[in-house]
């Protein structure tokens, strides 16, 4: 075999004290790095070896300390800067319920720092192509033997030397190893196939998480809950002869609160008389009630000129006027209750009391702006 | 230390020197022939028995689990006042039965345990799938598992971010970093035996497998210098772990103001009881493996005497932490301490109080005689009545303290429904057929490991091959 591109020389050993003896043998000769390779850690091979310590646990530390202080300000940022809700009775910076997640942090962070570190980064696996891989060694390594290898570096390597160094020192099954022109096993054929499956995988993943994700908060399977045995408006039921769901209520039902006037008609209603006292309150509730419902079109003084008359197409009545001065408070009460022209009917909005009160509020409206002058010798005379 | 190894005597008194940790003669190749060939053989008939029987187990888990998904967490037995039933009995259960093996691999790595060696793998492996099984119950018990990823913080458009305060986020935090380490962890251990596997056998697809999980390992010393290190790291870390996990778990319970819960006793009572209930799992497993592998020169009467030996220890805490249950809700003049622990042993569910306390404190006993700690029967016996024994403890810790608090107009009898038990045997299921599919593809005993301290492995000239 040629030596011109050998990249080491290898040969195996029986035992771990054959390996030990020969490691100074042929370092001795100092025909290259040597490197050993065994199914299981010897101890004091470092040593023999010249292998520097491993910074793996300086690199943990680091990581360590890292992975705490990320946890611990992460922590501080969410609960006491950007999301300060008071929980538990607990201030917002509650140091001490954020340890037990920083411990796990930093193990988090060290451990990956260990594992992945030794792995990828201290040892540079993963790696195919290595020649060692290849050799016809390999399988005794990884099962009993132990092999010494003298590696090549740079031009002046001597494969012929190296052999006799190994042979000299006890070795046997000796291979010249050739640093391979392209990896054995990662061929492009294969990385092409391995990504085109990644990326295939990748793409089919993504599909079914987007639709996963579209689909499911929208659409919760169990919506029981929507689902009760109950009658739902505008439904059919056959329970009732007509087969409608919803039901007229029966003839003469009264609903709470709102007794029947008896009246049907304005020049009925003039008989109704207002069954409120002329109190202070009543006044103020009255007030209150036209600020609400009344002033926007018929004005703050009644008088039929409101903010909205440029908007509103239909002129407001003035109650100021003579006919409505004029009328019993029944037909003012009719007049809310029922609408008129174009207002609306108020008996929704406002409670027969309500009506009443607001009937009040407008008489005291129309003598304030039509007061006589016993009406003024009468409030300076209070 | 290996520099004082010159100055202990050669011969030392029999009682001090330690047997063997095999039995027969056993060289490295031996060890590969024997662990490391089952994958290309074909599996025995009684092994696809076993997997019918726990897929089946599994299937119907799944088929439970598809109801309580699709109807909805209301056809579990949680009501109130018993929010927390069967998910949390469950949960907490099977974190514990994976710390035995956390145990074993990183801190009796770190004591220099060598015995730890054989056993290390098929426990670390176990903890993983214990681990996996626990995570189920949280993730139905959510209601929407598919939402289970708002557990974690990460920036959302809803600008909500997870209350660290809350022991259930210290939860999501240690489990997920027990799972991740202890994959770590069990992964690193297996580079190597992969890199055999991958030397030895003879089936392309195999090959190719093994190849890309060993990563071209090689077995290089500069390569081996880092990964001591680094196993040696992890241990020290996994140590910190194991101890800090079920401490939070118990967290859970330990923050609430539940009489009973609010106890300072209870992380160490829950870490005693997590390795204990992990020890009788492993030792269960360990005995069926060692017959039907054919593994009884690697995995010896002496490995499980010595596990039998801590799980005596830890019945012993557990009896010491129920002691001092009774003790403080007497100490304590406390009325809802005191009715608490009377319904542990005589209310409505005093049978899971006095089961618990048999099983986890008098049938072990039978371990103080060497007969018992080396005979299958009753280590098995053992085993079986801890793990029931330890379900039983957390029912009677979850759902007595529940179902009478402090509120007797909200008292209320819980009972778990045929969807809970349903799930619990999927998650034996599922445990059990990831067991039996790991011993068939991955090796079951960690063979460099056990290369290592074979008689003669290490050279002589540094010392008589301890570490």
């Amino acid at each position: 075999m040629s030596s011109g591109n050998a990249s080491s020389v290898l040969g195996l050993f029986d035992t771990a004290d054959a390996l030990m003896e020969a490691i100074p043998q042929v370092k001795a000769k100092n025909l290259g790095r040597l490197e050993a390779y065994t199914p299981y850690p010897i101890h004091g091979i470092d040593d023999a070896l010249g292998l520097r310590r491993s910074p793996l646990g300086g690199m943990v530390l680091v990581m360590g300390i890292l992975g705490a202080i990320t946890a611990f300000v992460f922590q501080f940022w969410v609960s006491a800067v950007d999301y300060p809700i008071i929980t538990g009775g607990k201030a917002p910076w509650s140091w001490e319920a954020f340890i037990p997640i920083i411990f796990e942090v930093t193990v988090l962070f060290a451990t990956f720092t260990a594992g992945l570190g030794m792995l990828l980064l201290l040892n540079r696996l993963p790696l195919f192509g290595h020649p060692v891989l290849a050799s016809d060694a390999i399988k005794a390594i990884t099962r009993d033997r132990f092999a010494l290898s003298i590696e090549a570096e740079g031009e002046g390597f001597d494969a012929a030397a190296a052999q006799a160094a190994l042979a000299a020192a006890g070795a046997t099954g000796i291979e010249v190893l050739i640093e391979p022109d392209r990896d054995p096993f990662l061929t492009s054929d294969y990385i092409l196939r391995a990504a085109g499956g990644i990326f295939v995988s990748c793409v089919v993943a993504g599909l079914i998480m987007y639709g996963a994700v579209k689909l499911f908060p929208v659409l919760p399977p169990m919506s029981h809950m929507e689902d009760q045995p109950k009658l739902a408006a505008q439904k059919a039921d056959p329970f009732f002869k007509d087969g409608f769901g919803m039901q007229e209520p029966v003839p003469g039902t009264v609903a709470r609160g709102y007794l029947p006037l008896g009246v049907s008609s304005q020049e009925e209603a003039a008989a109704l008389v207002n069954p409120l006292p002329t109190t202070p309150a009543v006044l103020a509730e009255g007030k209150r009630l036209f600020h609400i419902r009344c002033e926007l079109c018929h004005g703050p003084l009644a008088n039929g000129t409101p903010t909205l008359t440029a908007a509103y197409g239909a002129k407001p009545a003035n109650l100021q006027s003579e006919q409505i001065r004029n009328y019993p408070d029944g037909k003012i009460f009719w007049v809310i209750t029922m609408g008129k022209n174009a207002m609306p009917s108020h008996a929704a909005d406002l409670t027969v009391d309500q009506r009443w009160a607001i009937v009040h509020y407008v008489r005291a409206l129309q003598r304030a702006q039509n007061a006589t002058d016993a009406d003024v010798k009468a409030a300076e005379a209070r | 230390m290996r520099s004082d190894a010159a100055s202990i005597p050669s011969t030392l008194p029999e009682r001090l020197v330690e047997p063997p940790l095999t039995e027969g003669t056993v060289t490295p190749g031996s060890l590969d022939d024997q662990v490391l060939a089952f994958p290309d053989r074909r599996p025995p008939l009684k092994w696809y028995l076993a997997l019918a029987v726990t897929l089946t187990c599994l299937a119907i888990g799944l088929v439970f689990m598809g109801i309580t998904v699709y109807d909805g967490i209301g056809t579990w037995g949680n009501n109130s006042p018993v929010f927390w039933g069967f998910g949390i009995i469950n949960f907490v259960f099977w974190v514990g039965i994976g710390h035995a093996g956390t145990l074993i691999s990183a801190i009796l790595f770190l004591f220099r345990k060598r015995w730890r060696n054989a056993i290390a793998r098929f426990a670390e492996a176990m903890t993983i799938f214990a681990v996996m099984c626990a995570g189920l119950f949280p993730l139905l018990h959510v209601g929407r598992p598919w939402l289970a990823f708002w557990l974690f913080p990460y920036p959302n458009q809803r600008a909500l971010w997870v209350n660290f305060r809350s022991p259930l986020i210290w939860d999501v935090f240690a489990v997920s970093t027990y799972f991740s380490v202890s994959l770590m962890f069990w992964y690193l251990g297996l580079v190597p035996d992969l890199a055999s596997m991958r030397d030895r056998t003879t089936s392309k697809l195999r090959k190719t497998i093994y190849t890309v999980l060993s990563l071209g390992w090689r077995g290089a010393a500069s390569h081996w210098q880092h990964y001591e290190k680094a196993y040696l790291l992890l241990a020290g870390l996994a140590t910190g772990l194991v101890l800090s996990v079920h401490s939070v778990v118990s967290f859970d319970f330990a923050t609430s103001v539940v009489p009973a819960w609010h106890m300072t006793i209870f992380p160490p009572y829950f870490v005693a009881g997590a390795i204990f209930a992990g020890f009788a799992m492993v030792v269960m497993v360990l005995v069926v493996v060692r017959e039907t592998m054919d593994l009884k020169n690697l995995i010896t009467l002496r490995h499980l005497e010595v596990m039998n030996k801590v799980i005596l220890g830890m019945s012993c805490l557990m009896g010491y932490a129920y002691f001092m249950e009774g003790f403080t809700a007497w100490y304590s003049q406390n009325t809802y301490l005191e009715h608490n622990f009377i319904n542990f042993i005589s209310g409505t569910y005093g049978w899971a109080g006095w089961l618990t306390i048999c099983c986890n404190i008098f049938v072990p006993q039978l371990l103080w005689f060497r007969k018992c700690r080396t005979s299958y029967f009753w280590m098995i016996l053992v085993s079986i009545g801890v793990t029931i024994g330890m379900w039983f403890e957390r029912f009677s810790i979850i759902v007595i303290s529940l179902h009478q608090d402090y509120m007797p107009s909200a008292w209320r009898v819980y009972k778990p429904t045929i969807v809970d038990l349903g799930i619990l045997l999927g998650s034996f299921g599922l445990f059990f057929t990831l067991v039996l599919i790991f011993a068939r593809v991955l090796p079951v005993i960690a063979t460099t490991e056990v290369k290592g301290i074979l008689p003669d492995a290490q050279p002589s000239h540094h010392g008589d091959g301890h570490e």
